[in-house]
């Protein structure tokens, strides 16, 4: 079964590891940003994969918390019953709390994907499909800054989906103005933005969108050593999910911790219990399946880096030394109709890197109008 | 000098005031008539609005229009000032728990463009720095708060994130790239415990996972501690649970005059006096026992109508239920100039008229209470309470007014819409209101009409 994913900060690992087919969002071929709603304040994007979710009885969809719009476009989608649809919580802020969350979320997640069927992974399924990600990402990061922009978006989208690495086509030398293209999802059917910004004199150096390089997350800390992740930072699960209680265990509780039964350990601080395997098959791999998925959560959790977050001081500490080191000259802001938090950003992404910024908005997430063109042109040209 | 309940325009409240100072009227340190507020504050938007006419409404109009003034003089007294955004009723829970400290809400100045009618170019100044008018006039805060021209800058600004409005998060997290530190604190999307966690009341007949009130109650530990650090004194467990028995004192009287107002068999105070009392229950207007002062004679004014049977409404009005508060406090007035009142409201902090457990750890009780934000939970629950409401008020329609750009109402208007015509089989409708609804009277008032007119005709039915 195919989950559609609406942001790259949910691993896709997860989900290959539960025998699930990922998929990005922006990569889906019928994935249509509607314009009805714009005058009502709907960004296009979340109406898109509000539209996307009522329109996929085969297949599941996980919206974020991200922003307001999608997480309101999952009560949207979701309004009239809708069991294939799942809401992420993924935190704003990088504290404790939020890292807990976060990986309470995981395993919530890991919960949905086996009522959609998938399959409980064990350590060395998830260890596997970890590595292979994290080994092309690291590949794919190394080939960024001398690659064609359209390859690398095509790229990181065969990344995302299938776990493995495919190098991008290099970029042939010639003059032209270097740019940063930024934003939020990138859609496929948008790829022609770099060709339209070719044609314009530019090109993009550094492709900062949130399914482009910026979704390449650095090595994940101790995904190949669950032993060791184990003794240094595991928290145990918030929630009990079935890899670590086994399946068909867990009724709800109440506040009083009624409920508790045998087998199980209550964790202080955290009001939450865990399930200590209850048979000798189960124990087998049980440190190692909790070590595999802390190292999962932490190095995605630690490595979040967007618009949404407060402060969202990791995106500017990001994309400094890279604006500097491509010599960018000027940052292209991709943009959806209705999107608050990067049209937010505009005026502190000028004052930020002293670069100038064009704000491109789009309602439909497909091509650049002729009057964007223009101006696309027009951009380059004072950058000369 | 007492007169039959009514609603007074400015100049008539002139008069009024005159007579009631004749009277032997006595009035707070920040009292006076209405007009000064439009002398020296510029407030212009009080000569369209009409007002309720007892010194009860008198005072709370002095209250409300006096808070930046006295967050001043608060300043010069050596106080504290904490700025709190977004959670619109529990961190200034705790802030007034500390001798000597005052918080009050940033996100206020959404007003200011409405009551200076745009005189004071806050709208376009935020447009200036980059937020134009695709975001909620909330954007006034911005440039508000880097004049220095309204409140005064907090000595210290917090602001709860994650489950929260985009426009306001982002122009938060502009005012911090402008330079204004900010503590940031997470507020996870309320949701259903999954099966195996353990379940935690909220106060609003609300549920959620432990994991997200343990979330909550460590980040309100992390903002208890810099409350302390500024205080210079430990937020312990029992100042905060005395802090939170003063808060409830303020909310019993606020239920209490709810209760009154919206179930009697007509209006004994106007809607627009009731939207800007139940501001009082978010931060006091910067004032706790002031508060409790005004909510007291206001409660008494509404008592004494009912059992006078004397009401500034007809009670043949149709009964509404609000939800959303209104960027132009005008609009309020125009509901009842179309024959409708008031009978039960949500202006989106409905946890901050619930009761904050007394029967917890304190922490505890304030992150549960912080979790019930209606606008932190699925859209299906603010519904479901507002339905609830709805019954309880005997209400016949339901008016959602949206904020011009905020980003909640691109989606919650139509679900709950539905939602109650679903459960309820009563008319719901939205309308949109800016800072200042001038020019789209004849559209408001038409489709204000038309709902009026649907309701009486389904009485006849």
């Amino acid at each position: 079964m195919r989950v559609y994913l609406s942001s790259p900060w949910i691993p896709a690992e997860w989900v290959r590891a539960h025998q699930l087919e990922p998929r990005g969002l922006w990569f889906a071929e019928n994935l249509r940003c509607g314009i009805p709603s714009i005058s009502a304040g709907v960004c296009a994007w979340a109406e898109g994969v509000v539209r996307f979710a009522g329109a996929q009885p085969d297949s599941a969809v996980v919206f974020t918390t991200a922003c307001d719009q999608l997480r309101r476009g999952f009560d949207a989608a979701t309004a009239h019953g809708g069991s294939g649809a799942f809401l992420f919580n993924l935190p704003a802020t990088q504290t404790s709390a939020a890292r807990q969350i976060y990986r309470a979320e995981l395993e919530r997640l890991g919960r949905f994907l086996l009522e959609l069927g998938g399959r409980t992974p064990t350590p060395e399924v998830l260890r596997h499909e970890m590595l292979q990600a994290d080994e092309a990402r690291e590949r794919l990061r190394e080939a960024a800054p001398n690659a064609s922009a359209r390859s690398l978006a095509e790229a990181a989208a065969r990344l995302f989906e299938q776990g493995v690495f495919s190098a991008p086509s290099a970029f042939i030398p010639r003059d032209c103005t270097p740019l940063a293209l930024l934003g939020g999802p990138l859609s496929a059917p948008d790829w022609d933005l770099f060709d339209t910004i070719e044609a314009a004199g530019g090109r993009v150096v550094l492709n900062a969108m949130e399914n482009g390089e910026r979704s390449l997350c650095p090595k994940l800390r101790n995904a190949d050593c669950p032993q060791s992740a184990a003794h240094t930072h595991a928290v145990p699960s918030p929630i009990p999910s079935p890899i670590l209680m086994g399946e068909g265990q867990g009724e709800g509780i109440d506040s009083d911790g009624r409920g508790e039964g045998q087998g199980e350990v209550r964790v202080p601080n955290f009001g939450f219990r865990v399930a200590t395997p209850r048979t000798p098959e189960a124990a087998v791999g049980f440190d190692e399946r909790v070590a595999a998925t802390d190292a999962l959560a932490a190095g995605y959790f630690e490595n979040i880096t967007d618009v949404f977050q407060r402060p969202n001081t990791r995106l500017h500490a990001w994309l400094r030394p890279r604006l500097v080191s491509r010599g960018a000259r000027g940052i292209v802001l991709r943009l959806f109709t209705g999107c608050d938090l990067w049209r937010a950003e505009a005026e502190s992404l000028r004052e930020a890197f002293g670069l100038p910024v064009l704000p491109l908005e789009t309602a439909d997430g497909a091509g650049i109008s002729a009057h964007d063109v223009n101006r696309l042109e027009a951009f380059v040209e004072t950058l000369q | 000098m007492n007169a039959l309940p009514g609603k007074l325009n400015l100049s008539e409240w002139d008069d009024r005031y005159e007579q009631l100072r004749a009277g032997g009227l006595s009035e707070p340190a920040y009292g006076g008539p209405l007009r000064r507020h439009v002398i020296r504050e510029r407030d212009f938007r009080l000569e369209q609005l009409r007002f309720d006419n007892s010194p009860a409404a008198l005072r709370l109009w002095n209250f409300l229009l006096t808070e930046n003034e006295r967050l001043h003089q608060a300043r010069a007294r050596g106080c504290q000032i904490v700025g709190t955004m977004k959670d619109l009723g529990t961190v200034p829970v705790m802030a007034y728990s500390l001798p000597g400290v005052r918080a009050f809400y940033p996100d206020g100045a959404w007003w200011t463009p409405c009551l200076m009618e745009c005189s004071d170019r806050l709208l376009q100044q935020a447009e200036a720095m980059g937020i134009d008018a695709s975001f909620c006039p909330v954007r006034a805060m911005l440039p508000a708060f880097l004049n220095g021209e309204h409140f005064p800058r907090p000595d210290l600004l917090v602001c709860s994130t994650g489950a929260v409005c985009d426009d306001f998060s982002a122009i938060a997290q502009r005012l911090e790239h402008l330079g204004q530190p900010v503590l940031w604190w997470e507020m996870p999307r309320r949701r259903q415990p999954v099966a195996g966690e353990i379940s935690c009341g909220l106060p609003g007949q609300l549920v959620a996972p432990e994991i997200q009130v343990a979330c909550v109650r460590s980040e309100l530990q992390r903002v208890g501690q810099a409350l302390g650090e500024l205080a210079r004194r430990n937020l312990d467990d029992v100042l905060l649970a005395e802090g939170i028995r003063a808060a409830n004192r303020v909310r019993r009287l606020l239920q209490t005059l709810r209760t009154t107002v919206y179930t009697a068999p007509a209006a004994p105070l106007p809607a627009l006096e009731m939207l800007v009392v139940e501001m009082l229950a978010i931060h006091f207007c910067s004032d706790r026992e002031e508060a409790l002062a005004v909510l007291e004679g206001l409660l008494a004014e509404a008592q004494s109508r009912v059992r006078q049977g004397r009401f500034v409404i007809e009670p043949e009005a149709a009964r509404i239920f609000w939800v959303n508060p209104v960027a132009d406090l005008r609009a309020m007035n125009l509901l009842e100039d179309f024959g409708g009142r008031i009978c039960g409201s949500d202006f989106m902090f409905a946890h901050a008229l619930d009761l904050i457990p007394e029967d917890l750890p304190p922490l505890e009780a304030l992150a549960r209470t912080a979790l019930a934000d209606p606008m932190v939970g699925p859209t299906s629950d603010r519904a479901a309470r507002i339905i609830r409401e709805c019954q309880a008020g005997r209400a016949e329609a339901v008016v959602i007014s949206r904020i011009p750009g905020a980003s909640h109402c691109a989606r919650e208007g139509e679900i709950i819409c539905g939602l109650v015509r679903e459960k309820m089989g009563i008319p719901a409708i939205e309308l949109e209101i800016p800072p200042v609804c001038d020019a789209l009277l004849p559209a408001l008032g038409s489709r204000l009409q038309a709902l009026m007119e649907t309701v009486r005709a389904r009485r006849t039915r």
